[in-house]
């Protein structure tokens, strides 16, 4: 496996696979850094993974480059020749119900459009397809989930959306998310999910982690309703 | 309960303290003041401990009452300070007795200002920490920035302890025809196109009125990258994200915690902090430095700070 160690400003380093995002490529990312967090401890303040990065922020002046680099070196051999990384902590699949409809979603009808598609089509490829979570971040609770049907890649938006509500299921790209809480955006929203993502006073606070197994599944107006969701 | 009540609460006015750490990875960025130093300085004159928080002002314009006597101390951006009506100094212990009325005015130069009171803001800490996200929703008094009429309650103000009380002089205000902002090489810097990074490091920036706690973003010439967007990945403060229409974005404090905008680099923390008090029009040039010398200044500015403390 081809990789890269590099900085990340002046307090964090930055390891980056030169290989396409795959779940057996995020789990290697997971392990690597519950391998970290135990082994820097304090020292670590921060971890992040990325698509197909980790991304160890140190508390300031405790950052030892070249031990750090020679710890993730000697540990990314070690555990990628290990046999498989962890199959799987086979949790269960997430299933977030999806309301697809024109009602909650400005761009299903233009997307279907462009696509050349109807919209049953397209929100029947959209939860017909398995999906994974490769990734949080952007805004607290935001999964990038992949991978969409090939059909379904589409663009962003030209110019982002000052205000994209919470609970927008959007796709751009070859990914898809719902967004957690409003916030801009320029993914293209083809559905609204009532189910609440990202809660302080929930333990754990994000419906969605890393490494998760997700399933969109397309429901009515009145369940969407008796669910919570808001026209 | 000792509460202190903004009359007006100015532009973009928050709750901040150091920050919160450990929480990257769930999408939350680490927030805290803008200029640590200043905060750090107006701890120092009150003798708070360092996770004590201030109310960081944007451009000044506050006026605020206590419920009770206290003293307070404001820091960074230098702005006039009236008590009722009569002009006190910045960065020297002030006596704000109950009903008196402390007013800021808008800063001579520089952009934050720290309002800090004896024995600190008593708000709700999340996740250890005070800071307010207001894209978030999380920390400070109401998770947002604070409004006219907000009452924060304050701690149980010890009287400052006489050793302390005048900032130690640390500042973060640098007044240059050309702001030099040190950066280390990361990132996608190996990808991008020499001639785009021979631009990055040789032209004259600007700070554009696009600039908050989430990001600065400054204006020249446009460093086209030809990259719309690659796979996401964290980001860190101060990295230099070009987005397609070429002018570079600093990521400051509340940036967004992933991106897949090409990154050269990232500025120094301790260059992002000048960055943080620079104005719109504020001339900027990027200067790369080694990790190992971003290091060496990171230890030297520690020991300036500590010394000065001391």
């Amino acid at each position: 496996m081809a990789f890269t160690i590099g900085p990340a400003g002046d307090t964090a380093m930055r390891l980056s696979f030169q290989e396409p995002p795959s779940p057996r490529l995020t789990r290697l990312l997971l392990q690597l850094q519950r391998t970290a967090q135990d082994y820097f401890f304090n020292a670590l303040s921060d971890s992040v993974v990325g698509y197909a990065t980790l991304t160890l922020f140190f508390t300031p002046l405790s950052l030892q480059r070249d031990q750090v680099a020679a710890w993730l070196e000697k540990t990314v051999r070690s555990l990628s020749d290990s046999q498989e990384t962890q199959a799987a902590h086979s949790k269960e699949t997430v299933v977030l119900p999806v309301f697809y409809d024109p009602a909650v979603a400005p761009d299903l009808v233009t997307l279907a459009d462009d696509l050349g598609m109807t919209i049953d089509t397209l929100t029947t490829l959209h939860s017909a397809t398995p999906y994974f979570a490769y990734a949080t971040g952007f805004a607290p609770g935001f999964c990038y989930l992949g991978t969409l049907d090939p059909r379904l890649k589409t663009p962003r938006l030209s110019t982002p959306r000052q205000r994209v509500p919470a609970g927008a299921v959007a796709i751009a790209d070859q990914q898809t998310a719902v967004y957690p809480c409003e916030s801009p955006g320029g993914w293209r929203i083809i559905g609204a999910c009532p189910v609440t993502l990202f809660d302080l006073a929930a333990t754990p606070f994000s419906t969605l982690a890393v490494g998760d197994s997700v399933r969109f599944e397309a429901i009515d107006e009145q369940t969407y309703r008796s669910l919570g969701g808001q026209l | 309960m000792r509460t202190l009540t903004l009359d007006k609460a100015g532009l973009a006015s928050t709750i901040q303290d150091g920050g919160r750490l450990g929480i990257l990875h769930a999408g939350i960025a680490a927030a805290g003041a803008m200029d640590p130093l200043a905060l750090k300085a107006g701890q120092h004159c009150l003798g708070h401990h360092a996770g004590e928080a201030a109310i960081e002002i944007a451009y000044g314009n506050v006026r605020a009452t206590p419920s009770h006597d206290c003293a307070l101390v404001v820091t960074g951006a230098p702005a006039m300070l009236l008590i009722d009506n009569e002009s006190v100094p910045m960065r020297s212990i002030q006596t704000l007795s109950a009903g008196q009325t402390l007013t800021i005015g808008p800063p001579s130069e520089g952009i934050y200002s720290y309002l800090h009171v004896s024995g600190g803001f008593n708000t709700h800490p999340i996740f250890n920490s005070r800071s307010t996200s207001p894209r978030e929703g999380i920390g400070g008094l109401h998770g947002g920035y604070l409004r006219d009429q907000d009452t924060v309650p304050l701690g149980d103000g010890a009287p400052p302890i006489d050793t302390c009380g005048a900032d130690p002089g640390l500042c973060s205000i640098e007044q240059r025809d050309v702001l030099t902002l040190r950066y280390v090489p990361g990132y996608q810097y190996d990808e991008l196109a020499p001639a785009l990074i021979q631009r990055l490091n040789g032209d004259h920036f600007e700070v554009t009125s696009k600039a908050n706690r989430m990001g600065v973003t400054l204006n020249g010439p446009p460093l086209k990258t030809g990259v719309e967007s690659l796979l996401s990945e964290a980001t860190c403060q101060g990295a230099i994200q070009i987005p397609p229409d070429g002018n570079p974005i600093v990521l400051m404090k509340d940036r967004q915690t992933m991106g897949g905008y090409p990154i050269p680099g990232a500025v120094i923390e301790s260059d992002c902090v000048r960055l943080a008090q620079a104005r719109p029009g504020q001339k900027i040039r990027f200067a790369a430095c080694t990790p190992q010398e971003a290091d060496n200044i990171r230890w030297l500015e520690h020991h300036y700070v500590e010394t000065r403390l001391r």
